[in-house]
């Protein structure tokens, strides 16, 4: 567990399997963080992944920050927050 | 068919409509050992149960009556679950380990909705893996069924492979008229039939058997469902991939009946499956000396958007 946050450093999202290595593993957090801001564009949110705490951290247009665990869990806080669900087929 | 590489338990997932002939099927499997050291979870929504009484060859059973587990009995098969995969780590000797767990859902279930139940529970996901989704299509009753039941036609979406049974009651024009319907419905399902769980051969049903009329049985199923075929390229970027697809799942999950295919990445060959919002965790396939053709090809049945707009948003973000 993240003593920083709470997160249980546990099995991993669905998204997170396509790295072998360690280093595979952090490569790919921050080429995740830099596909979804460049699909978030416009939106006034930005999405941060340092590499050492884990999860993303959202940053609202208003400077609001939360964090959440994997990608399926940033889509929702995107929704609840704008107020409207982020459609890749309506980009 | 031994555990899988990372050494999860495989689950079979046996559904079908009430009276569809599950059992039936599943006898005659036991009987034949098609599954090898099987354990097999009997669900019946009645109180009383009979299915066990008709499933005395498996060796090793448990019934868990009085509650469908899709919804009401998810506590019951949870604790199951957990107990196969608790005694199963107990012994040391690998040769006497189970293998399958059958899992035959009530005639009321949903595959989908069990399929969630394992995924998004924290220790099963890493014991069980679900690989596949059998459905039983009974070939006279099927037509009513689908064109009254939603949840007929859930059952049918969640599907890998579909049996018809009780064909030999049904004329070979109306099952070509079904397996057409059953098409419609899953397009990427493999169809098969079996007499009394012996397999039969499926007539190869002419091009021109239109599928049945099936009327709205929900506002949002106004589109027909469609396949559609994905192509990762050879050197897929799963990073990208994955982002684009939970978005997708997220905003369209209700319209997205199933995601499926290899993807190659630096991990191994990962197995995506999904099933409506549920994503199976990826299973690694064992390495192959010669590239598999249908690698990095992605399966994505669904209704509400078109070929084009899949690759066109898809390549908006692996760009």
């Amino acid at each position: 567990m993240c003593s920083a946050c709470g997160y249980p450093a546990a099995p991993g999202h669905w998204t997170e399997a396509g790295a072998a290595t360690p280093h595979d593993r952090l490569r790919d957090r921050f080429r995740r963080v830099q596909v979804v801001q460049k699909a978030l564009n416009g939106s006034g949110i930005k999405v941060h992944d340092g590499g050492i705490i884990p999860g993303i951290q959202v940053i609202l247009a208003g400077g609001a920050q939360t964090i959440v665990p994997d990608l399926e869990a940033l889509w929702g806080e995107i929704e609840k927050r704008s107020g409207r669900i982020f459609d890749p087929l309506a980009l | 068919m031994t555990s899988t590489p990372e050494g999860r338990l495989r689950l079979t997932l046996l559904g079908g409509f009430l009276g569809s002939g599950k059992t039936t099927w599943l006898r005659h499997q036991l009987h034949e050992k098609a599954f090898g050291r099987v354990h097999v979870i009997v669900n019946e929504a009645a109180d009383v149960p009979v299915d066990d009484a008709l499933l005395g060859a498996a060796d090793h059973m448990t019934l868990l009556a009085g509650g469908c587990v899709c919804c009401k009995g998810q506590q019951d098969l949870l604790n199951v679950l957990l107990d196969l995969c608790d005694d199963r780590s107990g012994l040391a000797d690998r040769s006497t380990r189970i293998e399958n767990i059958v899992l035959e859902t009530s005639g009321l279930a949903d595959p989908a909705a069990i399929l969630q139940l394992i995924q998004s529970h924290p220790i099963l996901v890493r014991q069980i893996v679900v690989t596949q989704t059998i459905v039983i299509v009974d070939a006279v009753h099927a037509k009513a069924q689908l064109q009254q039941e939603a949840l007929g036609r859930r059952q049918i979406e969640a599907a890998d492979r579909l049996i018809l049974t009780k064909t030999d009651s049904a004329t070979a024009q109306d099952t070509a008229q079904l397996c057409a319907s059953l098409e419609a419905i899953a397009p990427g399902a493999i169809q098969t039939a079996a007499i009394f769980g012996s397999p039969l051969v499926l007539q190869e049903s002419a091009p021109d058997v239109l599928p049945f009329a099936m009327p709205d049985l929900s506002d949002s199923d106004m589109h027909p469902i469609i396949a559609c075929q994905l192509n990762l390229g050879d050197k897929p970027d799963w990073t990208a991939f994955t982002v684009w697809l939970s978005a997708l799942l997220h905003a369209r999950g209700d319209q997205i009946v199933r995601v499926k295919g290899v993807v190659g990445t630096p991990a191994g060959r990962l197995l995506l499956q999904t099933v409506r919002r549920t994503v199976q965790s990826p299973e690694i396939l064992p390495d192959t000396v010669t590239p598999v053709e249908s690698d990095n090809t992605i399966a994505v049945i669904g209704r509400g958007f078109t070929q084009d707009q899949l690759s066109d948003s898809l390549a908006h973000f692996s760009a």
